[in-house]
């Protein structure tokens, strides 16, 4: 019976009050309910420095309107894409790589299993030793945050390719590069892709951390700067925005993948 | 039965030596209260001074904690939220834009800037036109001085970009990295004994404003009288021992035991670092006073710290000054 694995037809229909699924309107409700506490918890308040859910939006549209927000974005951006592109070229290449030769396994798994475990907020602080202050060093931490989980799912994903479908393009005759191109890496990309989102949150929060441990730059700036002359709607809304600005990009890189590469996910959401 | 021990009389005697030892100690020594200060900074040579007056606060019967937390922001979040009773900073913006309920009541330091440059690359004010500088943050009292100086000096920076601490400065300068900006007293003698010729400090006119300052709840600091009072005197005292010869932090130092564990280097400078702040006036003798608060304000509003016009601006609404009034009024003005 269909109805075991999604929402059933009654359920469908009942949920649609306001015209709203029952899905959106709990993810609705849990939303606003976070921002009611949030309200509540400027108002009484919890600290000086705990500005209420309505000055922090305030704040932020009014960041947005004169162009600080978009600007700081444009400074943020910079490093994050690099570091991104750069960790999804060669992450995703080395994965795919170790997945299929295990010396290559052998060699490059340890290092970054150690660096996905490293406390990496610490080793911030000793990249400017190397790569200086400026934009290289932002670069570096966005991609030692990124690159482990990228380079580790990458590999996970060809090593467990199907072994049946490998099985079935050898008794084909089919040829290495043919098994890697047509069999392996498209059975390995849909966990391969939800490496690359998980990448990419990790992005965010190296670009962050970078931009408050090394230079303050871009949102970094924003959160330094307002902090320090007790603007604090305006020190929150640029971390809410970075909040929201991350979750809106994992969550429709999340979309992207469901669409493209898990159709049989879509039943269950 | 219960089996006395051979060491009873022992213990009795030592217990006894313990009470006579208590009833001989001085009543001063006694409960006057507790405080907890919180540096917004790691412990380092220059705060000798600062834990000396501490220790003597100590022997007179204040209970005093110190923790040192990361920034001076932490640092005055903690003192607002009570979770200690005295922060080390100048949150004058915090005061302003939140209310916030605290005062400054004692200036520790005034505030001292140098701007440095790599001589390779730069000699004088004129030739930073133009230039790439770093300052330690937006709207911060080290981007005042510069963009002050570049007014003065008819030149416009290239790019301002921001490198919080001067420490980390001073390091981006000998790697390189950076080839113009102004770090403190400290990293100014760090610079000058690691690289002696490499780089041209450039001067500056005098500006006068508190570097840091005590500050509390001023509910606390009328609870706890007798404790601030106690504070107050040991720092006017110390304050006022080391400007009249720097050679007492050595001393001071040794009879408390202050910083042990401080790495030699830090040991060897920290003479020549007391002497020379006293040279310059750092250690204000007298904890500061209403003109020298009017000072910040002239200062602080030029930074953008604090809004509004100097002259327009309250000193009871930023600073407390009667517990340094009372201490004044026991040990002398000077």
């Amino acid at each position: 019976m269909a109805t075991t694995i999604g929402l059933s037809n009654a359920e469908k229909s009942e949920a649609s009050a306001f015209g709203l699924s029952k899905i959106t309107l709990y993810q609705l409700l849990s939303i606003l309910g976070l921002f009611a506490l949030w309200e509540i918890g400027g108002l009484v308040p919890i600290s000086v420095a705990f500005p209420t859910f309505s000055e922090t939006t305030v704040a932020l549209f009014e960041m947005i309107a004169d162009g600080r927000m978009i600007a700081a974005y444009a400074d943020t951006l910079k490093p994050l894409l690099i570091g991104i592109g750069i960790s999804a070229g060669f992450g995703v290449t080395l994965g795919v790589a170790m997945g299929l030769n295990r010396r290559f396994q052998w060699f490059w798994e340890p290092i970054f299993i150690v660096l996905q475990a490293a406390p990496v907020a610490a080793l911030i602080p000793l990249i400017t030793f190397i790569y200086g202050i400026g934009l290289a060093a932002k670069v570096v931490a966005v991609i030692i945050l990124a690159l482990p989980i990228i380079v580790l799912n990458s590999y996970k994903a060809v090593r467990n390719a199907s072994a049946s479908l490998i099985q079935m393009c050898q008794s084909f005759q089919g040829t290495r590069l043919q098994q890697i191109w047509k069999v392996i890496i498209p059975n390995a990309s849909p966990v391969i892709f939800a490496g690359l989102r998980l990448g990419v949150a990790a992005g965010f929060i190296g670009v962050i951390l970078a931009e408050l441990l090394i230079t303050p730059t871009g949102i970094g700036d924003l959160i330094t700067y307002h902090r320090s002359v007790a603007e604090y709607a305006e020190m929150y809304a640029a971390v809410f925005s970075v909040i929201v600005f991350s979750a809106i990009t994992v969550g429709s890189l999340e979309r992207a993948e469901t669409r493209f590469f898990r159709p049989d996910k879509k039943v269950g959401r | 039965m219960f089996q006395i021990p051979k060491l009873k009389p022992l213990c009795l005697a030592a217990m006894a030596a313990v009470a006579v030892a208590l009833a001989g100690a001085p009543a001063e020594a006694q409960d006057k209260g507790t405080m907890h200060v919180a540096f917004g900074d790691i412990p380092g040579p220059d705060m000798v001074n600062f834990l000396a007056a501490v220790a003597r606060a100590e022997k007179r019967g204040v209970e005093v904690e110190v923790s040192y937390l990361q920034s001076e922001d932490i640092a005055a979040q903690a003192v607002v939220g009570g979770q200690a009773d005295i922060g080390v900073g100048t949150p004058y913006a915090l005061i302003q834009k939140v209310k916030a309920p605290i005062r400054m009541f004692y200036q520790l330091s005034q505030l001292r800037f140098y701007p440095v440059v790599n001589g390779e690359f730069y000699k004088e004010w004129k030739d930073l036109d133009g230039a790439d500088i770093a300052v330690h943050g937006r709207g911060s009292g080290t981007e005042a001085i510069m963009q002050l100086m570049a007014k003065e000096n008819g030149i416009t920076y290239n790019s301002v970009s921001y490198v919080p601490g001067s420490s980390v400065r001073a390091g981006a300068l000998m790697q390189g990295n950076i080839k113009a900006t102004n770090v403190d007293l400290e990293r100014k003698r760090l610079l000058q004994r690691k690289a002696p010729d490499k780089f041209v400090f450039l001067p500056l006119p005098k500006v006068e404003a508190s570097d840091e300052a005590l500050y509390a709840n001023t509910n606390w600091l009328e609870e706890q009288s007798e404790a601030v009072d106690i504070l107050m005197e040991e720092l006017l005292g110390v304050w006022r021992e080391i400007n009249k010869d720097p050679n007492v932090v050595v001393s001071l130092r040794d009879e408390y035991n202050l910083l042990p564990d401080l790495p030699q280097e830090d040991v060897d400078e920290m003479l020549p670092s007391f002497s020379q702040g006293v040279e310059i006036n750092l250690y204000p003798d007298n904890g500061g006073s209403a003109e020298s608060v009017e000072e910040d304000f002239l200062f602080y509003t030029t930074a953008g710290t604090l809004q509004g016009d100097p002259g327009d601006l309250k000193v009871e609404d930023f600073w407390y000054l009667d517990p340094l009034n009372r201490a004044l009024d026991k040990v002398g003005r000077m």
